[in-house]
Parts: C-alpha cells; structure tokens; sequence
C-alpha cells in the first residue's frame, strides 16, 4: 500500500530521512522534563497516532484534530507549560506562542492575495515549511530564553494559526477544512517546534560560547553546582526545577 | 508556586491568549482592513512582484527562455524545453539572467524509451496504481472563461484537475481526487495542503500531482497545437528546499522524457525553484502548472488530457522490479547521502558549538555512543543486561570492569533524567 511502486533507492531515502528526523525529535522531546524512554514512548504514540483523526465539526467549515500530529503536541505543550517553575516563565512561553502566532499571521496577510509566497521578498527564500519554525525559534530565543519555551511557542502558535482559519472561513463563508495536526507527526505544528527547540539550543550553546561559558550570576548556587559538574549532581527536586531557563548543562 | 495557583496562571494565560488572536483574526476578516494598510505602518512595502506581474528568465546574451509568475531566485535551475539546463545567475528588476549548465540526459536508454512510448497501456493490472490529486492554490481560474482570475474555493483549476482525473481513471488508474479547499491563497496555504497531501499518501497514493495554473499575462506563451487542437502546455515544478529534489527531478525527467516522445511540446519544462510544495512527503510528488490564467480552461482542459497520458507508462515503469536496476535511483540514492551529509555536517557543527573544541567534541561524542543507547535499552542493577526486552545473564567474572562502570554511570544518568 503505502510504498507501492517505489524502488529500493526511494523507500531508503524515506527510510533514512525517518530516521534522522526521529531521531531529532526524540533528542528534542528528551529536553522536555521527560526522560529518554518517556520520550521514545511519546514519538512511538505520535507516529501511532497520526493515523488517528478526531472529527471536531462536518458541514460548510470541516474540522478535525489529529492525535499524532496535534492532540499529543498540545498535551507536552500544556505539560510543559504546567510543569514550569515560576509564572514568569509560563508568561514568557505564552507570550513566545501569542508573538508566534502573530508574526506568521501577519506574513499570511502580507502574501494573501499577492501569489505564491515565493514572490514575496526574503520570504522566498525559504519555503513556509522552514521559516514556521525559524520564526517559532528566533521569536522563543530572543522573548523565551528556552527551549522549552520554544516548543510551547511554536506548537501553541501553529494551532492558534488554525484557529484562525477556522475564524476566515465562517467570516467568509467559503467551504474549508481546518485539521488541525493534520499531517501527524510531519505536520508543521510539531516540525516547528522540533526545529524551533534544536534552534533554540543551538543560538543559546553558540551564545553561552562566544560570551565563554554559561552565565553564572542571579542562578542558584545548586544549579551552578549541577552546572559545574553534572554527574554529580543531586536528584532533582521537582518543586525547585527552574524551568529550563539555564541554558547550560 | 502551588497547583491551583498555577492551574490558573496557565488557563487564564491560554484563553487570554487564544481569544486575543481569534479577535483580531475576526476584526481582520470582518471588516476586510488589507494587509498592507497594517503593514506600511511598518515600512514593510510590497514587493513590486505582485500579481499579473512576473519574471522573464533570459540567457546571458538577452534572449528570452522562459517567463513565469513566480519569483526567481538566484540559483534556481530550470531545464528548457530542448533539454538545455540552466541555473540563475544574476537578477535584474524582473529579469533572471540564466547561464547555460549543460544539455540534460534523460534517464531512459532510447531502446527503452521508446518501447514504452509505443506500448498501448493495458487498462488490466493498472487499477491497483493509486494516484492522488490535490489544489493548493484552489482558487486559480481561468479568465477568459471565469472572467476573473481567482474563485477562492471554487477555481476553475478543480474543473481541470476533474478532467485529469477522468482521464487518468479511463486509463485504468485508481485515483483520489481530493478537491479540499486550502483557502486563502497566501503562504499558509502549503501547510494547509500538506494535510491533504499526507492523508492521500495515507491511502495509498503512489504518486500525488498538486495542479496548478501560472500567472504569465501572455496566453501564446502557454499555447501549443498538438493533434491539431488548441491545448495549453504544462510546466513541471520541483523545489530543491527538501531531500526529494534529486528524486523528484529524476521523475520529472522521465515525465518530460515520455511526453516529448508522444507529445512533443506539451511540456514547457521543469523549473527547479526555492520552496518544498510538499515534495518532502513523496519522491513521486510533482507540482503541475497548466497554462496561465489569461488561457481559456477548455483549453488547459485539452492540455491536462494529453498529460494524462503520459502518466501511466510513467509510473508503470517505476513499478516494474527492472526500474530499480536503472539509473533512476542513483538520483534516489544522492538523496540517502545528502540526507546524511546534511545530518553528520548539522551534528558536527551542534557538537563542536557546544563542545567548544574538537577534542571536547569527541569526548561527548564517546561518551554519548557508550551512555545513551545503554540507557535506552536499559541495563538493569542486578547484573542482568537486557537487550530489546531479553534478559542477558551477565557474567560478572569475565568483565567486571567496564560493567560496572556503565552501571553506575547509567544509575547516576537516570537520576539526572529530569533535570536536564
């Protein structure tokens, strides 16, 4: 079914292209107060749950809600968010999903009606595909400071992307489907925030490197010590996590 | 910070923000205030590329070699309709200056080419092929006969699409014509197709054609005579942002090579562009421009028909067990390799970032191969190993040492697991 017709070469590329993007997704989930066999279980659910579509409405404006692709993301999101250590930093996640969710749809009303979004300036350089999490990344670096934050800001931003189409469609009139997760694991939502925390990690490593180490004053003094020397440090305490919010290891 | 307080920090936080942006989502809709009175404010001007404007790709010495409403970018490639690439070199106002690559080999021998553009397809045997079509920009019509150039939801381009499918079904495919509207045409639009384009692959679409119409305001420039009947040509489409691109090209080619075969002049070429269009979900996944908008659909219509038929010999050939001994999948096999170049550069460059240096790289690195799969297999604490679900009594006289060593840095890595 799935593969009909394909020769070996091209199923080995969708194989090893599975792979490193599993792969990535498992590190990201990893950085999200989940350990490596949660984190597995969780990519295992996702793929599994692509599959599975929740119908939301039926007629002019059709809706649905992907499990892979939308119903876990939201839950991790909503997990990460409730496991955050001070409303600072729930604040900092949401306000990274609501300047998300507003940059890119501001860029959908300045390429509405224009064409294709390839002829719109610097846009075209890269396909929606890639700028989504760029955005989702750059926007949870420069207002989140975390990785975490990155992920709840570009799955929640995605999703409030749908929401708003919803919105267009009944306003309009038009027939329209919105699913949102639609694609499962491969949907934009989650491919967002895989990138937009692999980003996230990467600006925040490049950062700390250039400024040579991690910044160490206003953190407390065990987490500098974890910090310092991480196989010694002590079992975390779940109350006192800070959240992501230091950068280093 | 307790649970109840927290509970509510985070609910309010979530309504605030979802009813804010469904707000101003229905302001903007409802009292239909354009994007670009919002965005002059912020000097964010449009590109002079608008709609009905386009660009005129010329070789270095000024002659014109092609013309589409997309804007190019430098290195875009394009293969013309004699088999000539080209790659962009320079851009001038709307004009891409093209240097000349090389002539294109088609991937099939001659011998084989033309047996399969002689054969007859055999309407038995093919149903099980499943082919799947879809509309990204669902509004594109046709003005001379829709009298306007765009329908949102309801473009004469899923009229065509209607009749390529018909077509393709007579020939004895199985195909899914998925006609969901991905209204409004801005750049969400992919990742509202992307949905559409997934669920075909789901059901078993061995190939997926999203079908399009371009925007070059010259209707001749579109139109071919072919069987002494009025038809528009087709445009091939692969983006080069995803790891298909070689394979995709490599079908495009073949599409191309079958139709100038049968049908010399329906294909206006394949243009190699910046952008995905979905052609990350399938090496078999191609973005068709039937004629232009200022061609009438009938004729776009006679156009898509002829396409039809160089689908199934096509596709029949990828099928066949011999396709796999072609040089079709050494563009495949490109592909596994960039795929991992792109991987081991990318990691590289993570490790070394926050290594800081090579030596401190290699270090995570042996530490990471010796720690992380050991703890996702799971070394258990009573000298037992279990490997994929199977316990491994393990002999702690023949190799106490290093056991014990991943044991204890496995205990003190499970206790760091949700700190880090």
């Amino acid at each position: 079914m799935f593969m009909a017709g394909y020769t070996f070469g091209v199923i080995m590329v969708v194989i090893v292209f599975g792979l490193v993007f599993f792969g990535l997704a498992q590190r990201v989930l990893d950085r999200l107060y989940l350990n490596d066999k949660v984190a597995l279980l969780l990519l295992v659910a996702m793929i599994a749950g692509s599959f599975i579509n929740i119908p939301l409405s039926a007629g002019r404006v059709v809706s649905s809600i992907n499990v892979g692709g939308a119903v876990i993301p939201l839950g991790l999101a909503l997990y990460v968010l409730y496991r955050a250590g001070t409303a600072r930093e729930i604040g900092r996640a949401l306000l990274v999903a609501a300047v998300t969710a507003a940059v890119l749809y501001g860029i959908g009303l300045y390429t509405r009606g224009v064409g294709e979004p390839w002829d719109v300036n610097v846009l075209g350089l890269l396909d929606p595909l890639f700028y989504y999490p760029l955005v989702a990344g750059i926007v949870a670096y420069l207002v989140g400071r975390s990785r975490r934050a990155a992920f709840v800001g570009a799955i929640l931003g995605v999703l409030v992307l749908d929401l708003a189409d919803i919105v267009y469609y009944l306003n309009s009139g038009l027939r329209g489907t919105v699913s949102f997760g639609g694609a499962g694991i491969i949907d934009t939502t989650f491919l967002a925030a895989v990138v937009a925390v692999l980003l996230a990690e990467i600006i925040g490593e490049a950062r700390e490197r250039l400024q040579g180490g991690p910044k160490e004053a206003g953190h407390a003094r065990s987490l500098l010590a974890g910090l310092r020397s991480p196989l010694a440090k002590p079992l975390p305490d779940k109350t006192e996590d800070n959240g992501g919010e230091s950068e280093g290891e | 910070m307790n649970r109840t307080k927290r509970w509510y920090i985070l609910l309010t936080g979530l309504t605030v923000l979802v009813f804010s942006l469904a707000l101003l989502s229905y302001i903007q809709d409802r009292w239909q205030i354009p994007a670009s009175s919002v965005l002059k404010v912020f000097n964010l001007s449009w590109d002079e590329h608008t709609s009905g404007e386009y660009t005129i790709l010329v070789d270095e010495q000024g002659q014109v070699l092609d013309m589409m409403a997309r804007r190019v970018y430098l290195n875009d490639e394009f293969i013309a309709a004699d088999n000539w690439r080209y790659r962009v070199i320079r851009i001038e106002g709307n004009r891409a200056i093209c240097h000349k690559l090389k002539l294109e080999q088609v991937s099939f021998s001659e011998a084989e080419l033309t047996a399969l553009a002689d054969t007859e397809i055999p309407v038995q045997g093919r149903g099980n092929q499943t082919i799947g079509l879809y509309y990204t920009h669902d509004g594109e019509s046709y003005v001379p006969t829709e009298g306007t150039e765009n329908i949102p939801g309801k473009g004469g381009i899923l009229r065509v699409g209607s009749v390529f499918a018909e077509k393709l079904r007579n020939l004895g495919l199985n195909i899914i014509d998925d006609k969901t509207s991905h209204a409004p045409h801005d750049d969400a639009a992919y990742r509202r197709s992307r949905r559409t384009a997934i669920s075909l692959i789901k059901q078993g679409a061995a190939a997926i054609f999203d079908v399009h119409r371009d925007g070059v305001p010259d209707p001749d420039f579109y139109r071919q005579v072919i069987n002494n009947q009025k038809v528009t040509k087709v445009r091939l489409v692969v983006g080069r942002q995803n790891q298909n691109m070689n394979s995709n090209l490599d079908y495009a080619k073949r599409i191309k090579a079958v139709a100038d075969q049968r049908y010399p002049g329906l294909i206006q070429g394949i243009f190699i562009g910046s952008g995905s269009f979905n052609q990350d979900l399938s090496p078999r996944s191609m973005l068709l421009e039937v004629g232009t908008h200022t061609n009438s659909r009938e004729e776009a219509e006679r156009g898509v028909k002829l396409f039809a038929d160089i689908v199934p010999p096509v596709l029949g050939s990828v099928s066949r067990p011999a396709a796999a001994q072609t040089a079709s999948s050494s563009a495949d096999w490109t592909s596994v390799l960039l795929i991992i170049l792109a991987f081991a550069i990318g990691a590289g460059a993570y490790l070394f970032i926050s290594a800081g240096s090579w030596d401190k790289a290699l270090a995570r690195l042996k530490q990471f191969s010796s720690i992380e799969w050991v703890n996702l297999m799971g070394w258990s604490r009573t000298g037992k190993q279990k490997f994929l679900g199977l316990l491994v009594r393990q002999s702690k006289r023949s190799q106490p040492g290093p056991l014990k060593t991943e044991r204890s840095r496995d205990k003190e890595r499970n206790g760091n697991a949700g700190n880090k």
